[in-house]
């Protein structure tokens, strides 16, 4: 167990910890913001279990997890706009702080990596996984007002 | 790892059983579809954690939620619930 595989350890015991937590109790608009920000927390942790165990290829799963887990959560916001448009979701300070972590992650193992196509890679999972999260929890909290309805 | 990967999963799949609402439960499953894959990495099954996610993290939820809509539509519509 080196340091990588415990950092993983760290953001998936706290972070998706604490997401499963808000996802299973309290209002729907609590339990959305923590869907979306389960996947964030959720990919960080593959990017560190990668890097831990030293097989760049199973960054493919972050990647892939950084392009689906906003779809999954834009189609939350899509199918409950009713409910999540009379109690609209605000979690700011939930939301940067989970992007800090991802951020600070991409950083770290990037930094591990060094120069080369691979960073390449961990820069662009790193970009989808912070933008996609951040136009995910723009939407749920309604800042889309043209796609309401229908 | 395996460890914690498993207590996670145990944990998320417990709290999808424990939900009620049909609409609120596919908000955990997608938490545990995403879980789910989260393990199947840490067993060194990365091409198992791939299809896991596309169908956990996105499908299940989508085709739940789409059946919500349908049922809760109906009753309207005839104006006759039973």
């Amino acid at each position: 167990m080196n340091g990588w595989l415990l950092a993983a350890a760290v953001v998936l015991t706290g972070g998706l910890g604490a997401a499963l937590w808000g996802v299973a109790t309290g209002p729907l608009r609590r339990r959305a913001v923590a869907q979306n920000l389960a996947t964030v927390l959720a990919g960080s942790g593959l990017l560190l279990l990668a890097q831990g165990y030293d097989r760049p290829s199973y960054l493919d799963l972050a990647l892939v997890l950084a392009l689906l887990g906003p779809v999954g959560t834009l189609v939350f916001a899509r199918l409950l706009a009713d409910d999540l448009a009379a109690d609209p979701p605000r979690a700011r300070a939930a939301t940067w702080a989970t992007v800090g972590v991802a951020a600070a992650t991409v950083a770290a193992v990037c930094a591990a990596t060094g120069p080369g196509r691979a960073m390449g890679k961990l820069l662009v999972t790193g970009a989808l996984l912070i933008g996609g999260n951040l136009i995910a929890s723009r939407a749920l909290s309604g800042g889309f007002g043209g796609v309401r309805g229908g | 790892m395996i460890a914690v990967a498993l207590l996670l999963v145990a944990a998320s799949a417990t709290a999808a059983v424990a939900t009620r609402d049909p609409a609120r439960q596919a908000l955990v499953l997608s938490v545990l579809g995403v879980v789910l894959a989260v393990l199947f990495t840490t067993l060194q099954a990365p091409d198992v954690g791939l299809s896991q996610l596309a169908v956990g993290a996105a499908l299940t939820p989508l085709l739940l939620l789409l059946t919500v809509r349908k049922v809760r539509r109906r009753p309207r519509r005839e104006e006759d619930p039973r």
